[in-house]
């Protein structure tokens, strides 16, 4: 059991081993000083808070990012979103419920990290304006009023029909592209304003220069579209524990 | 969004606005137990298309305090006349 602490905890990430000392030189939240706490098979890394809100300031999300990074420098941790702010025995209580599925998602992500794409494809393409259903009528040329609106509602549904297929193509070309090297995706469509889509894969940290040379190849086979990469990161899209049902 | 706007964004922006969208909307979720605040709102409205998904959450936990205070507000206030 985790030992009793009066002051609430501020969680950062959970990981299954950590070397001593690793925790010594990176400062957390509000400048507390993390550690980790054991508990069965899993080391929390937390710090000691104060109660009371965290607040959302550059300085409190960097410090987050801090910690979880420098433990992703040694090992691939689960990160907590930042905010997660707890009594030390609802910590006791989160990882008693959730442990088998927390080490099975620590297995899932073991030597692995996170890369993120952003595909973001511009809007008013030609792609739209070739939509059969793009008539001269529906732009609304020699209409009424009346007419005039139904045309641009119509023509404001047709824009994002085609915006929302082309997400669902761009991610599934994007898939076919990075299949080899990809050891698991989590794609979130965005088809509204230019925002196609968000990807984020979990790959083999040995296979990161494979997989930006193979992110290469696809950006040049579509020029049209933005890309936004970045990583490595600490698995967060890969640890969603809403999906999965609790160990009893 | 074209490549132009893009380029606005210094790299460090860039960078700020990646770690945004990943420490403010994934990760491990203890469930009832999220508790920030939001001092510094231009933080997260930058309003760029790639912050949606923070931008969403900031304004989740804002719109419930916003309406906590109103309640707060109405329960306090006397009838004026």
């Amino acid at each position: 059991m985790i030992r009793a602490i009066p002051m609430d905890l501020y969680a950062y990430c959970l990981c299954q081993e950590m070397e001593g000392g690793l925790l010594e030189t990176v400062s957390g939240v509000a400048g507390a000083k993390p550690f980790g706490l054991p508990y069965e098979g899993l080391v929390a890394v937390v710090s000691e808070l104060a109660g009371g809100p965290i607040t959302v300031t550059r300085e409190n999300v960097l410090a987050h990012e801090r910690v979880i990074s420098h433990v992703f420098a040694r090992t691939t941790p689960l990160p907590f979103r930042f905010g997660a702010l707890l009594r030390p025995a609802e910590l006791d209580n989160y990882l008693e419920l959730n442990r088998t599925a927390l080490l099975a998602m620590l297995a899932r992500v073991r030597g692995r990290a996170e890369m993120s794409v952003k595909i973001i494809a511009q809007p008013g393409s030609a792609a739209v304006a070739q939509d059969p259903c793009m008539q001269p009528s529906l732009r609304g040329e020699g209409l009424g009023q009346g007419a005039m609106f139904l045309a641009a509602k119509q023509r404001e549904l047709a824009e994002t029909r085609m915006i929302e297929e082309r997400a669902r193509e761009t991610a599934s070309w994007l898939a076919e592209q990075l299949a080899t090297v990809v050891k698991d995706t989590c794609v979130r469509l965005r088809p509204t304003g230019g925002l196609a889509l968000k990807a984020a894969h979990l790959i083999e940290r040995a296979r990161l220069e494979e997989y930006r040379e193979r992110l290469g190849l696809a950006r040049m086979e579509r020029p049209e579209l933005l890309f936004l990469t970045s990583g490595p990161w600490p698995p967060y899209s890969f640890c969603d524990l809403t999906t999965r049902s609790h160990d009893r | 969004m074209t490549s132009e706007d893009l380029e606005h964004f210094a790299e460090n922006e860039l960078s700020l606005l990646e770690t945004l969208d990943h420490v403010l909307t994934l990760g491990l979720v203890v469930a009832g137990e999220i508790t920030i605040s939001v001092a510094n709102i231009e933080l997260i409205f930058i309003g760029l298309n790639l912050l949606v998904g923070s931008t969403e959450t900031v304004y989740e936990v804002l719109g419930k305090r916003l309406q906590n205070l109103d309640q707060s507000d109405l329960s306090t206030q006397s009838p004026s006349r």
